[in-house]
């Protein structure tokens, strides 16, 4: 008995001190604030900051003084409290969302004939170029779904993917995903976006989609700020950097295939500040400015489509968004 | 009979449906569609306008490159327009060329231009055949004047007709070997001329003793016919080499490094019409077959006619569930049959629900019945499992690209994964991330 004891007590007394010696000998110098950092980070090792995990990066993070925050699926508390971690400027974090670019759902567009195969859109493709009748359109699969790492991306009973804009991260995972290149990341402040991708006639989409751009260029006309271009084709597309969230697009779309995010605030003008000069009625492409010159102009809120145009252009400052 | 290869299954062999029915002509059609693309490699660009008359025989396209080859006007009349239409081995929409018959199916002035080919020059005979547009007939439908071409460096001393036809149902090259086996033997010659080589062989499976009957008493001393063992997939030109030389082509090879070019019977006789008439690749023997079609028939078609017309001729069908091009192996399913006769269409199949597997795929259950059946020596089951999560890289350390689509391992699986699916869609993955990193 006491033998017993002795000699357990023994093996582990002489196993405690080889692992003490080696936790001194072998260990792994690390930056204190390194773990801070990698708690802080999402932690789905999605890669798209272009490091091998959320550690690797955070690695990168506080063992590089220059490595900017590469990380898109960070939200700003958290980037707020890796800055107080790290002490620095971490520069800004692009705001992006995926969105999904086809309408086509089990309603609005055909399929040529049943898919059996795996569940898996890469795969389904393979199978005569996949079985919508759009050659363009969302298989409804779900690749996308399966990929997300953050649980962003839910299917529809419509066949479409749904993206949630708070869990979204923008990382960009489901755009590499998608087969037909349907997804695409547009800034999250705010965007407008068309529905469709289909480089085909009018004429030859209408067989297989009732939802998709017919491609009658109306949209481009109307748009004030020359955001979108749209040819015979090529759907139409929206410049993201051009546009100004107006929404006059929307408006005259004839198949509603433009979709918004959000529409923008509409403008005041501050009568103490309005030296009357009148611009702002100049600039208005929705002629919602009306005024004498040398006195205060009004912003006629119904007609106003938020385009924040006389917001640049006025000289005194006088025009400010109201808050909805 | 020989030693054959490792691997391979033993499917119903399902040729009692149409091997014993003499080629019926499929008659003149009032409309073709022919596509641009009915190769592998590189497209073909249209050379004719709308509204234009052709005649039979006449070019209608230009290849864009060398391994790339023209299409010809299966008859007189007049080019109705170039448009585009579903391509049956895509499924996508691709060029077309659409002819209105005349009626008169008139020659090209000029054709057929009969003439000794073995007084021809090599240099003659190779433009013949690219001219002609003769491609590999058994269905990859590789322009034959390339690997007739081998590159400098690489000594070709065997030459093979590839007579095996292992599919089930298909029976077109055993019809062609029964009927006109001069046109097959001859063309064997034209190529072995071509290469020069002195001897080739004609390799026909066991299961056709009426054709290797016919091609032993015509075969020429030069060419040796032989008997195969009966097993899918023994007409796999790496299985063929094996099977008849006992040579391996390397991984990653083509037959050319173990000194081999196999040639289909049916491309031999296209060879044979090329280089001693002038006549381009503009009709071929193809079977109708399966119990969903009500008179299976072995027809000879016009390249670009349309497939409805063709099941319309063989009576149409009945409890039809799927339509396929090719063999059940290696065939391509199809959605509708508004889609032209191609050069590489040996077959077409219409199988009923019984005949078909529509069914839901479990978990791989590791059994190896897949590594028993792959000719190629891989591990299906393992390239399955990456192709579920599409881990492209680690199948190519798995000899991915080794896999020859021959289908034995999705026959065998008793847990019904769709291997082949699986594998596809990993080459595609594989392809796709080798384009980006050249463009990047």
């Amino acid at each position: 008995m006491i033998t017993a004891a002795l000699v357990i007590g023994g093996i582990g007394a002489i196993c405690a001190l080889i692992l003490g010696i080696s936790l001194v000998t072998f260990a792994v110098k690390m930056d204190p604030r390194e773990k801070e950092v990698m708690d802080r980070l999402p932690g789905a090792n999605c890669g798209a900051c272009g490091y091998a995990g959320c550690a690797a990066f955070a690695h990168e993070l506080t063992s590089n003084a220059d490595a900017p925050m590469a990380c898109p699926a960070v939200n700003a508390a958290a980037l707020q409290s890796i800055i107080e971690v790290l002490g620095r400027e971490l520069g800004g974090v692009s705001q992006v969302i995926a969105c999904v670019r086809c309408k086509g759902g089990i309603e609005e567009a055909s399929t040529r004939y049943t898919y059996v195969g795996p569940r898996d859109c890469r795969t389904a493709q393979l199978i005569a170029g996949g079985s919508k009748g759009c050659q363009y359109g969302c298989l409804g699969l779900g690749s996308c779904v399966t990929v997300c790492p953050f649980d962003a991306i839910s299917m529809g009973e419509d066949g479409l993917p749904h993206v949630n804009a708070d869990k979204c991260t923008g990382c960009g995972k489901c755009v590499d995903a998608c087969p037909r290149m349907i997804i695409t990341l547009v800034p999250k402040s705010g965007n407008y976006h068309v529905g469709c991708i289909s480089k085909d006639a009018a004429k030859d989409m209408k067989k297989s989609c009732g939802v998709g751009c017919i491609k009658c260029g109306i949209c481009a006309d109307v748009c004030p700020f020359e955001a979108i271009t749209v040819s015979k084709d090529k759907a139409a597309e929206i410049n993201q950097d051009k546009c100004r969230r107006c929404g006059l697009c929307v408006s005259v779309c004839p198949t509603g295939v433009i979709d918004s995010r959000r529409k923008p605030d509409k403008v005041r003008i501050v009568p103490d500040k309005c030296k009357g000069c009148g611009i702002c009625e100049q600039v208005c492409p929705a002629e919602a400015v009306t005024g004498k010159l040398k006195e205060p102009f009004v912003v006629n809120e119904g007609k106003c489509i938020g385009c924040g145009l006389c917001i640049d252009k006025c000289p005194a400052d006088a025009i400010e968004r109201k808050p909805s | 009979m020989r030693s054959s290869f490792k691997g391979g299954v033993h499917p119903p062999e399902e040729k009692g449906l149409v091997k014993d029915s003499p080629v019926v002509d499929f008659p003149l059609s009032s409309r073709y569609y022919v596509l641009l693309q009915q190769h592998l490699g590189a497209p073909s660009r249209a050379i004719v306008k709308s509204g234009e008359n052709v005649k039979k025989g006449q070019t209608l396209s230009e290849p864009m490159g060398f391994v790339s080859a023209p299409v010809h006007a299966p008859t007189s009349g007049t080019v109705k327009e170039i448009t585009r239409m579903v391509h049956p081995v895509t499924g996508l929409l691709g060029p077309c060329i659409i002819i209105d018959a005349d009626g008169k199916d008139e020659w090209l002035e000029g054709l057929p231009a009969v003439r000794d080919p073995f007084t021809m020059t090599h240099d003659d005979l190779m433009e013949a055949v690219r001219s002609a547009g003769v491609v590999g007939m058994g269905g990859a439908t590789f322009p034959t004047h390339v690997k007739l071409s081998p590159p400098k460096g690489k000594t070709i001393d065997t030459f093979i007709v590839n007579g095996v036809e292992c599919e089930p149902y298909l029976s077109s090259d055993h019809r062609l070997m029964l009927e006109e086996p001069d046109r097959v033997l001859n063309g064997a010659r034209v190529a072995m001329k071509i290469l020069g080589l002195e001897k080739a062989y004609l390799a026909i499976e066991a299961n056709k003793p009426d054709a290797i009957r016919v091609m032993e008493q015509k075969a020429p001393p030069e060419i040796q016919v032989v008997s195969l063992k009966v097993k899918y997939p023994q007409g796999a030109e790496k299985q063929l080499i094996k099977a008849l030389t006992d040579r391996e082509v390397p991984s990653g090879g083509l037959p050319m490094d173990v000194g081999a070019v196999v040639q289909n019977a049916g491309t031999c006789a296209a060879i044979w019409d090329a280089c001693a008439a002038g006549i381009p690749l503009i009709e071929r023997i193809t079977s109708i077959t399966g119990r969903g079609i009500v008179q299976p028939k072995n027809v000879r078609v016009r390249v670009g006619t349309l497939l409805k017309e063709v099941i319309d001729f063989c009576g149409g069908v009945k409890d039809a569930a799927k339509l396929i091009f090719g063999g059940p192996m290696m065939g391509i399913a199809q959605f509708t049959s508004e889609i032209p006769i191609m050069k590489g269409t040996s077959g077409v199949l219409v199988l009923t629900e019984k005949d078909t597997n529509i069914s839901e795929y479990s978990a791989c259950i590791s059994c190896g019945r897949c590594v028993e059946a792959c000719p190629m020596g891989l591990i299906p089951s393992t390239l399955s499992k990456l192709g579920e999560k599409g881990q492209w890289q680690k199948a190519a350390e798995n000899n991915l690209m080794d896999c020859i689509e021959c289908g034995c391992c999705t026959y065998v699986c008793p847990a019904r994964r769709p291997i082949v699916h699986f594998i596809k869609h990993l080459k595609a993955l594989s392809r796709s991330a080798g384009a980006k990193s050249k463009g990047a």
